[in-house]
């Protein structure tokens, strides 16, 4: 320990600590504008300087340790004298207009000029201007109040890993700059707003929120962020009953998983809470034309509806989507009106056409299916990092940040296998560009060389799985030369991942999409299972087979039971015990019978064996594959009622809607990708007459002759728990801050970060013996290019939210293609050339972008744009056999100059 | 002209070399071009942005073209007591340019430096890093008519 | 007292320093063999007892520094030959007169803190002391002169604050050159994050000369706290304006009126500035003093990089310090507040009562900004930056004075 004395008061910190933390400790309010306490150091803008007794120089105390026997003042004449002159020398170039500035009231230099009265500047004079025109959407870049703290481009770079921005020149002509001094949109800036996050002034601020509110004008909602299963907690800005910005709180008790940092979505894609598209009534459909109508009306017609078909078809000519965006409330009230009201097991939500492979896979190799590991471990434990399948930092951004702190901070290791460059690949010691579809081959490649090299985890396999032998054999034959020519990876390479995966301390798979959109996902996901239990690298810190879920509430959907086979917490329908407990429970008798996913609806919809389909906030019209047959599946109901935020493609194909609530709106809670379930949290009111959702079931199923009446959203949770063991333990108190991983059985249970760690759900890890499947679409002369599908950084799901976000719609408006430029030479299409794109489905034109990230034979395009849809090309036909997730990730296509 | 990618690379073994890669891309162009920053970034492990920043940082490296020969002019205490402002002058009358300017013909760029270390004949110019020693108002026509 | 003292020097012109033989053929390298006898701590303690303190400016005791480095699997030996005080180039002097030594001295370093490797930072206005250097340790290699110690140099581009061992070192990194907060001092956690000695060109090529002839003897040399002989170059308004190498003790008008011959065209002295722009004015009445570090630091100035300007009764101090001001806003780094702001308001203020255009409250102002500047900045050059400032306001405060509005 170290004894020194700080403003005459003796005090003992441990050594190391550096002399700030010491001055607070001692109760000193030290002033600050570089410090920043989650970034490296900069001790460069000395308004932290105190008096060290017997040193002629001030020392600046966020840099310098605390030593035996120092004597510090941290307001002596001297001090304030200095500080009082920096705070002039920065007014002396600071642009001033608080009135009008975003950052009034929360600047720092605003507060310590008043601190120390500084009124104005004796050193004020000419001063270099430096105000940034950006065209970007998002960021305002106004360099003329910049204090060069550089605290941005140290978030930038240690936070997001964008690395955007730097120091351009140097001395009083200094000035954060992208390369070349361009436009952010240039540079490799992502637009995560972590600048305007840490920025004490106001030269960086939101260009969406600009003029709504100053930040002590609006009060703060503490929520969980609605655009992807990380479970990043933001906190909304209310100001007369709207959202009028995004802030985060960088404490981790209350922003466990981010600690503040957010991406562009969550940061600036919040307007769309207020767009004037959102539906404000209840809609009923006449002579083909909606018509607003009160919620009496609509309700007893839509019962009626359910009622009619019910009583003339039976209970299994109904069913539900419900969705992976709304709450576990919710999703808990619509499979059980499925259940108990319409007395059929055909619910499911979009989880089919996403992870329902992984729920598969997982689940039948360790017994539980999901993420075995917490998002956490990708920054801290893991030593490498094998990333599948996924382009994490455009999909899970957030996660993605974890990963390449862990690689450039701690020297992780990181291996990406992708048909695309990705950014990560870009960055990666080892990145396969492997053919699309080819993932069994690969791992079974990894695997082949695992075994062969004898770098496996021997005594893991003994202890704790089941089935080694037959597996074993069957991965014999995928050499890395004899699996070369199926993937397009060099065998050394392949032979180089596997000897990194293998021989790295901890070493966590990081997958998603890439994997389990395949007709083959389920033995993909079983692939990876196996590659962990060949090397041990599951069930410990930094390990595990890390599937990377979509959406905000995918997982609490799951958990939840929108699934046709499975109750709450994957209880099974067809299971005696089980369906007499929710038979008890919920008070009605319940059919034991496996009801239709998804994909098997929209055929059985068209075959007219499904006539009445309630859809929640599920967008199939653009979701789904092959778009043409959806289309015609959903005109061929009797009934289609749709409950959700805005008029959707699918919507507008309804008989009633339904006004819901956006999670702005709404109290309950969201289960992220690490099986986190964290609060969400009412901030504004409903438009118009909109409702809260699990309201509009509950009204429903009333007029059904099911009663269901709930306060609020907490105590549909507490009837949830009763029945949902991995849920039992959680109640809303205890998740207040950091929220609790599931299974939380107890209410003295901690939650469980980590899976497996001494057996695996099912006993034994169970390895699959998997032989490698072609996909179901090869490429051919008609349809020389591999098509595949997915996300990108700036939309969501089917855009129905994003492209209502002003600024995410301004900064990309239009789907692409993403071509080879040598492919795209041969075909005579250059850049930016709208082109035809077909497969065997249909045709869709949008613009082409020259890129060498996709490999020449490899197509890429999004699946936001409802008016250049990638599902009106993608395969309904090319199932999972296991789980019947479709082939997004492979359609044989075609593309034609116009 | 090597090309710069050639340039780079031949220098990718030294670590943290990328202040050398600079040097080595301006003795062949004279300044730095966009893409061999962009270039230096890839084979040195940083980011565009940081090659950027240090390309920007020091004062022998530019980012925007110069020309064939680039006269620096000491402008530091010593110089300047022996008469360095009277040679700028006489320089940019000679050249017909302003100080951070490049002749039309591409010829000439004329910078100011700090002192270059030649200070037992001063006022001193270089020219493409050569020193030029006592140099006068009046003989400036006289040396500066050397380079072709 | 009037004759220089060539030790570093004495074979200027009479041998290649590019070749490592000439040097032998002079008695070269003996100092290294020596120190590779030597048991480590007995070679640092050599060192130290003869009081060779760094030749860069800051007068530490080199044995010392040596003496903090912690054991690491990795260290480097740097040479500093970054000198950018305006005035300076007795490092150049040094590389071109008698590069082997300096190549000697960062090898007897390396054997002292167990080190392989040597970098030297030569700055980006002397390309040609690259080359020689280049060409100097191949030779050096060539005849195992150097044994296992490798030496690489590396060429700066422009920025004076490089000069300053953490930014020299980022530089060497790659970066931009900016200082690193001390502590972590180099010693501890220098070039690539080990332990790193840096020192001046001078410093080391002292050092065969320490082993071979002894520590006592070298302490025996000039001023007995800041021992050894000393590279000065001389500027300005004197006769013989050269490089001379002096004993410590030298005197002040000394160098001034006999090795320099004396002020130029017969007129009078006014002022002398030490150590380069950094440095403090000196007027006539304390021209009396020794050169060494202690003496100058004794009336208010420095002997910094050993450059001395001598200003003749014509000259315009003002007038001369407000190019100096405008030099320091050149060369901040830009890192910290007090120097980036300060020595652009510095540079701003000079300007104003160089034009006739400020006011005793401008005098005020500066002497205020000054005194943040050397307490809070956060290295050596915004520290520093002020001296030319306040000591001619000090000295010569009637020439501010008699410029102010009220008397124009």
């Amino acid at each position: 320990m170290i004894n020194l004395t700080i403003d005459g008061q003796e005090i003992q910190v441990p050594k190391g600590t550096m002399l700030l933390d010491a001055c607070r400790q001692a109760g000193a309010d030290i002033p600050t504008l570089c410090y920043d306490p989650d970034l490296r150091l900069a001790g460069s803008c000395r308004m932290c300087v105190v008096e060290a007794k017997g040193r002629p120089a001030l020392v600046a105390s966020c840099v310098m340790p605390a030593e035996n026997g120092m004597v510090i003042e941290t307001e002596s004449p001297d001090v304030v004298e200095a500080r009082t002159v920096v705070l002039e020398l920065l007014a002396a170039r600071h642009k001033f207009e608080c009135p009008t500035c975003e950052s009034d009231g929360s600047c720092k230099l605003q507060d310590y000029m008043y601190r120390y009265g500084v009124k104005e500047s004796r050193f004020a004079g000419e001063g270099p201007h430096f105000y940034t025109e950006d065209p970007n959407p998002f960021i305002e870049r106004d360099y003329d109040k910049c204090i060069m703290c550089t605290r941005c481009v140290r978030a930038c770079e240690e936070i997001t890993g964008a690395q955007a921005i730097n120091i351009e020149d140097r001395g009083h002509h200094a000035k954060i700059a992208t390369p070349f001094d361009g436009k952010l949109a240039d540079s490799t800036c992502v637009f995560c707003g972590q600048c305007v996050m840490v920025c004490p002034v106001g030269a960086l601020t939101s260009k969406v929120a600009a003029g709504k509110g100053k930040p002590f004008q609006n009060e703060k909602v503490l929520t969980t962020c609605t655009y992807c299963g990380t479970g990043c907690t933001f906190e909304l800005n209310v100001k007369n009953d709207k959202v009028v910005g995004v802030t985060s709180l960088r404490d981790e008790k209350w922003s466990p998983v981010n600690k503040g940092a957010l991406c562009v979505k969550g940061r600036f894609g919040w307007d769309f809470i207020h767009s004037p598209d959102r539906l404000t009534t209840p809609l009923i459909k006449e002579n083909g034309e909606f018509r607003e109508a009160s919620w009496d009306e609509a309700l007893d017609l839509a019962a009626k509806k359910l009622q009619d078909i019910k009583e003339k078809h039976g209970s299994d000519s109904l069913a539900v989507f419900s969705s992976a965006r709304v709450s576990n409330e919710e999703n808990y009230l619509a499979q059980k009106f499925a259940r108990a009201v319409l007395g059929t097991n055909n619910v499911d939500h979009c989880a089919r056409l996403c992870h329902a492979s992984s729920v598969a896979g997982i689940g039948a190799a360790f017994g539980s299916g999901a993420m075995t590991n917490s998002i956490n471990d990708f920054a801290q434990e893991a030593d490498c990092i094998f990333v599948i399948g996924s382009n994490t930092t455009e999909n899970h951004p957030v996660i993605g940040y974890k990963i390449k702190q862990n690689v450039r901070k701690k020297g992780a290791k990181l291996v990406v296998a992708d048909p695309r460059c990705t950014d990560l690949a870009s960055m990666a010691d080892v990145f396969m560009q492997f053919r699309p579809g080819t993932d069994v081959a690969l791992m079974n490649g990894m695997m082949n060389v695992i075994i062969a090299e004898n770098i496996l985890d021997q005594d893991f396999i003994a202890k704790r799985t089941e089935n080694f032998e037959a597996f074993k054999q069957v991965v014999e034959k995928y050499t890395p030369e004899y699996i070369e020519p199926i993937t397009g990876v060099a065998a050394e390479d392949i032979r180089k991942a596997a000897r990194i995966y293998a021989e790295s301390g901890a070493s966590a798979i990081c997958y998603s999409m890439g994997i389990t959109q395949h007709s083959t996902g389920t033995d993909n996901v079983k692939s990876c299972c196996n590659l962990a239990m060949l090397t041990g690298n599951i069930g410990r810190p930094g390990t595990g087979v890390n599937a990377l879920r979509g959406q905000n509430n995918v997982q609490g959907a799951c958990d939840m039971g929108a699934l046709p086979v499975v109750y709450t917490a994957y209880q099974a329908v067809t299971n005696p015990d089980i369906q007499a407990k929710f038979e008890k429970a919920w008070g009605v008798s319940l059919s034991p019978k496996i009801g239709l996913t998804i994909t098997q609806t929209i055929p059985a919809a068209l075959h007219g064996q499904i006539k009445g389909l309630f859809v929640l906030g599920e967008n199939p019209m653009v979701s789904d594959p092959d778009i043409a047959h959806v289309e015609e599946a959903l005109e061929n109901l009797d009934c289609l009622i749709v409950q959700d935020i805005f008029l959707t493609q699918t919507a507008e194909k309804a008989d009633i809607v339904f006004p819901g609530f956006s999670f702005a709106e709404k109290d309950g809670t969201f289960t992220s990708t690490e099986r986190k379930v964290q609060r969400i949290r009412r901030a504004v009111s409903g438009p118009g007459q909109s409702k809260d959702d699990w309201q509009i079931i509950c009204e429903l199923a009333n007029r059904l002759g099911y009663p269901m009446s709930y306060a609020n959203a907490e105590e549909i949770f507490e009837e949830m728990r009763t029945v949902t063991p991995s849920y039992a333990g959680m109640t809303y108190e205890r998740l207040e801050g950091i929220g609790l991983h599931w299974p939380c059985p107890a209410e003295d249970h901690p939650g469980t970060p980590i899976l497996h760690t001494v057996q695996f759900t099912r006993g034994l890890g169970l390895f699959h013996a998997v032989e490698f499947i072609e996909p179901v679409e090869l490429p051919n002369q008609e349809y020389p290019f591999i098509l595949s599908t997915g996300r990108s950084l700036y939309h969501y799901h089917t855009g129905s939210m994003s492209r209502r976000a002003e600024a995410l719609n301004a900064h990309m408006p239009d789907n692409v293609v993403q071509i080879n430029p040598v492919a795209a030479e041969r075909v005579g299409i250059a850049n930016d050339e709208v082109v035809r794109l077909s497969t065997r489905r249909g045709s869709i034109e949008l613009k082409a972008q020259l890129t060498d990230i996709v490999k020449e034979n490899v197509l890429f395009t999004y699946f936001h744009f409802s008016e250049a849809a990638a599902n009106r090309l993608t395969n309904a036909e090319a199932l999972d056999p296991v789980c019947g997730i479709p082939e997004f990730k492979v359609s044989a296509a075609r593309l034609e100059k116009l | 002209m090597a090309n710069y990618k050639d340039i780079i690379n031949s220098l990718q073994d030294k670590q943290g070399g990328i202040i050398e890669a600079f040097h080595a891309l301006q003795r062949e162009y004279n300044y730095i071009p966009e893409e061999a920053i962009t270039e230096a970034a890839k084979v040195f492990g940083v980011s565009q942005a940081q090659a950027y920043g240090v390309a920007t940082f020091y004062s022998y490296l530019s980012v925007e073209k110069r020309g064939k020969y680039i006269i620096r002019m000491c402008e530091s205490a010593p110089c300047h007591v022996a008469g360095a402002d009277a040679v700028i002058r006489a320089i940019e009358k000679h050249l017909g340019i302003k100080v951070g300017e490049t002749t039309a013909d591409g010829k000439f760029t004329l910078e100011l430096t700090e002192c270059v270390g030649q200070c037992q004949a001063t006022p001193v110019i270089t020219v493409n890093s050569e020193p030029v020693f006592n140099v006068s108002a009046v003989k400036v026509p006289e040396i500066l008519s050397a380079y072709k | 007292m009037a004759e220089e003292m060539r030790l570093l020097l004495e074979h200027a012109d009479k041998i290649d320093p590019r070749q490592a033989e000439d040097y032998i053929k002079v008695g070269g390298y003996k100092g290294l063999e020596k120190a590779r006898q030597m048991n480590r701590k007995d070679l640092i303690q050599e060192v130290k007892s003869s009081g060779l303190r760094g030749r860069g400016g800051a007068g530490f005791n080199a044995g010392m520094k040596w003496s903090f480095v912690p054991p690491a699997p990795v260290k480097y030996v740097v040479c500093n030959l970054d000198e950018g005080e305006p005035g300076t180039y007795k490092d150049r002097i040094i590389c071109e007169k008698n590069a082997q030594a300096l190549l000697e001295g960062m090898a007897i370093c390396g054997t002292a803190i167990e080190s392989k490797q040597g970098y030297i930072y030569c700055r980006g206005e002397y390309p040609f002391v690259v080359e020689l250097l280049n060409k100097a340790i191949q030779s050096a290699k060539a005849v195992g002169a150097l044994g296992d110690f490798d030496i690489e140099v590396r060429m700066g581009a422009g920025a004076y604050v490089c000069g300053e061992e953490t930014a020299l070192i980022e530089s060497i990194e790659g970066h931009r050159g900016e200082p690193r907060f001390k502590p972590p001092f180099p010693g501890v956690a220098g070039l690539w994050g080990v332990p790193t000695v840096v020192n001046n060109v001078e410093t080391f090529a002292a050092l065969p000369y320490i082993l071979t002839k002894g520590a006592e003897w070298y302490a025996s040399i000039g001023a007995p706290k800041y021992p050894g002989t000393k590279v000065l170059t001389l500027t300005g308004d004197v006769n013989n304006p050269t490089y001379f190498e002096v004993p410590t003790n030298y005197l002040l008008k000394d160098v001034i009126y006999k090795l320099g011959g004396g002020i130029k065209n017969g007129k009078k002295f006014k002022a002398v500035q030490v150590g380069g722009t950094s440095g403090a004015f000196i007027p006539e009445q304390n021209l009396n003093t020794s050169i060494d570090f202690d003496s100058m630091g004794a009336i208010g100035a420095a002997l910094g990089s050993g450059a001395v300007l001598v200003l003749d009764e014509t000259r315009d101090i003002v007038d001369i310090v407000t190019r100096i001001s405008k030099f320091f806003e050149h060369e901040s780094c830009g890192k910290c507040n007090p120097c980036r702001e300060g020595t652009f308001r510095c540079r701003e203020i000079m300007e104003k009562i160089n034009a006739g255009r400020a006011t005793e409250a401008d005098i005020n102002n500066i002497l205020l900004l000054a005194k943040v500047m050397k307490r809070a900045a956060l290295c050596g050059l915004g520290q520093a930056a002020p001296i030319p400032i306040t000591s001619t306001i000090e000295h010569f405060g009637h020439e501010y004075r008699r410029k102010l509005l009220q008397y124009a």
